[in-house]
């Protein structure tokens, strides 16, 4: 055998993709179940308005953290019992423009844990006490967060790319954690949960009627309302420096505005996203890491919102090495924008894209979040198929264009922390 | 139940394989019986260093990386204090590829100097980023010499120091190759829609021909036991003191480990359990508590770490810490606490076996413990754990002679910030 030879690869031409079953909720709320789990796993995902663009300063955060805190009568130490009993795992978190809550268990357990789950939350009345309690933790977490390079850049980054609208590039201050109101938080609870469920989505080897019974049991929630979310946001370009005087290493960030899945040109720019920096063989891992060692990684991403999206570079590199970082990093815009991409190197990303998406797609979970993630923006799974299509016929001088029309040094946002 | 076949090839290598129909992706995991404490206590983090120059090219074949990439996989490394990792995740109908960039890594590397010179330095900004430019990213780097003072898990994975990797010379990685690469110590794991037959062919094509090289016979310091209480404390720029109990407990192999593992979490796993109703939500000297166990193959820690809530003393916490460990350790578990244990163990491992990597590597270390199949005897080995063994174990581990503490203290300047 002559072991420098590869052996031939087989391309992946097409990827079957499950579609859940869609249940509605109310005439604006949706559950989405996937069945075919080969094992005795469930998850139950509960979508909410409670994002922080909703309520004042840290409101949304606070809300979120007193869901399962419980009233007068049942404290947080019973509920909690009563989650383990069952052998469930409860997770909640909040982003900008949302809030989620997800449930984990064995199926047998699920329904008797929804059930309960669904009675101590809809009680739930931010006792004072419990309230001092989450606001002492979460202010020691803050602190402890403002020690660290990587979090300050990414303030600093959220305030500059959300730069035209207040409610999306407020950051978190020391003063979110004094006179926190109860009345406030009671309100936002009522409003952004109580009557603010947007979505459920379930995995699981369910009965049909299972499922019927989560639709009624969540039902009062339902939110009636339309939800409108802004589509105009601009960053604000420059240079932006973060001086923590002890640092070993600054962490970087450099990014703009873009779009998201309702963009034509989404498809292609994921494509140019992933050459520049989005596996571990891009231009950015192999300058960057592979050839200079500045750093551990460093990766780019594109973030999306309901109605736009931004592009993000992120590394934490030596503090001696941050300006040639940056340098670099230019140099492989304009390298993306004048000259062509190898047909080697394209040829690779296409293949590695495609494996990608296969892997996205095997399996109930990732089925169902792949779905989540095209479903969001008006879009159903055909969106991957033509994901598949534009990979396959890509050319690089597509790919030059989109360099040329989004990779723009003066439109970026730099920020540095260190 | 997860369902493996065994084989092993002559020149000692062991083979694993997991058929599993419903998946179009095929995972290829390699473990090395190497880890940090394989390492001499003047070059420390090199197993870790290592595993970044294994990416680095092999003898036929210049990069291992974009081979596999156009294959549509991904590949990825982890090194602990036990044992070395490699795994690739790629479409099935790709999987020689995965094979032929293994096997050619394991018959012999090919590092060029500039490929060791990069690693060190990505390794060191590696250190920088996860160990030094952290609040309390130093923690382990203090605690294991402290816990530790013969065994080689005194250093952590990173290393003693950056200047160790920095040191770090051609010839020793090449003797590291020659001592810790070879077909009989390591484990392959195959998972995939696959049959049997065409595994064996596979693995016969690429691994057959690697020669053969003796095992070296691991010959560790034994940690005596601990008889006497050891505290140390560190000051920071940090805004919160923090604390790091570490207890001694056996080791993976022994029939007490998943007693003790247990009892961690009876002690702190969840928000029910005992440390965390009495000192966060009952007495309030703490913003966070939780117990875990560090699961090494060598003789282990149980932990306890956690925050102090603003205002609380050490002096305060530490009395009302051992007040709570005392009254656990007269305390019998009830029958509804086992059952509440019982029912987290059962999600968690249902839930880690859900992917088909996950499963390749639980395989994989449970073969290098002794028996692959371990991991279906796993629940059962819960099962058996009564109230009162959880108390025996309580006693013999949760004890101040046993047990190290290490304190990090804020600096007073940066309290108010």
């Amino acid at each position: 055998m002559d072991r420098t030879i590869a052996p031939e690869l087989k391309k992946i031409e097409s990827i079957e993709f499950v579609e859940p079953k869609v249940y509605p909720v109310n005439d604006k709320v949706n559950l989405y179940w996937m069945k075919e789990v080969p094992n005795e796993t469930a998850r139950v995902e509960l979508y909410f308005d409670g994002g922080t663009i909703n309520g004042k300063k840290g409101t949304s955060s606070f809300v979120n953290g007193l869901l399962l805190s419980g009233n007068s009568v049942t404290n947080s130490i019973k509920i909690n019992h009563q989650i383990d009993l069952l052998g469930g795992f409860f997770e909640s978190g909040i982003t900008t423009e949302g809030s989620a809550m997800s449930v984990y268990a064995l199926r047998e357990n699920m329904p008797e844990l929804l059930t309960f789950l669904k009675k101590c939350i809809s009680e739930m009345d931010c006792q004072e006490k419990e309230i001092n309690e989450l606001v002492q933790d979460k202010k020691q977490k803050f602190q402890v967060n403002l020690q660290k390079t990587r979090f300050l850049a990414q303030r600093e980054f959220q305030k500059r790319i959300f730069a035209s609208d207040i409610k999306y590039s407020q950051i978190v201050t020391p003063d979110y954690y004094e006179n926190v109101n109860r009345i406030e938080l009671q309100n936002f609870f009522d409003d952004n949960y109580l009557n603010g469920l947007t979505k459920i989505a379930v995995v699981g080897n369910f009965e049909e009627k299972q499922i019927q019974d989560i639709i009624q049991l969540f039902q009062p929630w339902a939110c009636k309302k339309d939800l409108k979310y802004i589509s105009d946001m601009q960053n604000e370009a420059g240079n932006f420096h973060i001086v923590k005087g002890d640092a070993m290493q600054s962490a970087v960030r450099v990014g703009r505005i873009l779009f998201n899945k309702k963009h034509a040109d989404y498809h292609d720019f994921m494509i140019l996203n992933t050459i520049l920096g989005d596996y571990f063989g891009s231009r950015l891992m192999t300058n960057i890491r592979e050839d200079k060692g500045y750093t551990y990684g460093i990766g780019s991403m594109v973030a999306e919102y309901n109605n736009f999206g931004y592009f993000m570079i992120g590394t934490e590199v030596g503090k001696e090495v941050k300006d040639n970082t940056l340098v670099e990093i230019k140099m492989e815009f304009e390298i993306l924008q004048k000259e062509l991409v190898p047909e080697e190197e394209l040829g690779l990303v296409q293949n590695y894209l495609l494996g990608q998406l296969l892997k996205s797609a095997d399996g109930a979970y990732s089925m169902m979040d792949l779905y989540l993630s095209a479903q969001v923006h008006d879009k159903d799974l055909n969106f991957y198929n033509e994901e598949i299509k534009h990979i396959q016929e890509i050319s690089p001088k597509r790919i030059q264009e989109l360099a040329q029309k989004y990779l723009n040094w003066e439109d970026m946002t730099i920020v540095s922390a260190g | 139940m997860i369902h493996f076949e065994r084989f092993t090839l002559e020149n000692g290598l062991r083979v694993l394989f997991h058929k599993d129909v419903t998946t179009p992706m095929a995972v290829v995991n390699t473990l090395y019986d190497v880890g940090a404490r394989d390492e001499s206590e003047e070059q420390t983090g090199f197993a870790h260093l290592f595993e970044h120059l294994m990416f680095g090219g092999s003898v036929n074949i210049p990069d291992f990386d974009a081979p596999l990439q156009k294959a549509g996989g991904e590949s990825n490394a982890f090194t602990s204090n036990d044992i070395t990792n490699y795994y690739n995740i790629l479409p099935k109908e790709n999987i020689e590829t995965a094979l032929w960039l293994e096997s050619d890594r394991m018959l012999s590397l090919a590092f060029t100097d500039k490929s060791l010179e990069v690693q060190r330095q990505v390794v060191i900004e590696e250190f920088k980023q996860r160990y030094l430019n952290q609040p309390y990213g130093d923690v382990w780097l203090e605690l294991r010499p402290l816990c530790y003072q013969v065994h080689a898990y005194k250093w952590a994975t990173i290393g003693k120091s950056i200047k160790h990797i920095e040191d770090a010379q051609m010839i020793d990685v090449r003797t590291f190759f020659a001592k810790h690469y070879h077909p009989g110590n390591a484990i392959l794991c195959i998972a995939g829609n696959f049959e049997l037959d065409e595994i064996k062919t596979m693995v016969d094509k690429y691994y057959k021909y690697i020669p053969q090289i003796s095992k070296h016979t691991r010959n560790l310091p034994v940690e005596p036991e601990q008889m006497e209480y050891r505290e140390k404390s560190l000051e920071r720029d940090v805004p919160a003191d923090a604390f790091y109990f570490s207890f001694k407990m056996p080791e993976r192999t022994s029939d007490r480990y998943y007693t003790v593992d247990v009892l961690s979490d009876a002690l702190g796993r969840e928000k029910s359990s005992k440390l965390f109703i009495q000192l966060k939500k009952e007495k309030k000297l703490v913003t966070d508590i939780s117990a875990y166990i560090t699961g090494s193959a060598d003789a282990g820690l149980l932990m306890v770490s956690g925050k102090l809530n603003s205002g609380v003393t050490f002096e305060e916490f530490e009395a009302a810490f051992w007040d709570c460990i005392s009254e656990f350790n007269q305390e019998q578990l009830s029958e509804v606490d086992m059952t509440k244990l019982l029912a987290k163990i059962r999600t968690s491992k249902e839930f880690q076996e859900q992917g088909l990597l996950n499963r390749a590597m639980n395989l994989s270390f449970f073969e290098l413990m002794g028996d692959a199949d371990g991991i279906n005897k796993e629940l059962e080995e819960y099962q058996k754990i009564s109230a009162s063994d959880i108390k025996i174990e309580a006693k013999k581990i949760l004890r101040k002679e046993n047990c190290s503490l290490l304190r990090v203290l804020s600096k007073k300047s940066n309290k108010n910030g």
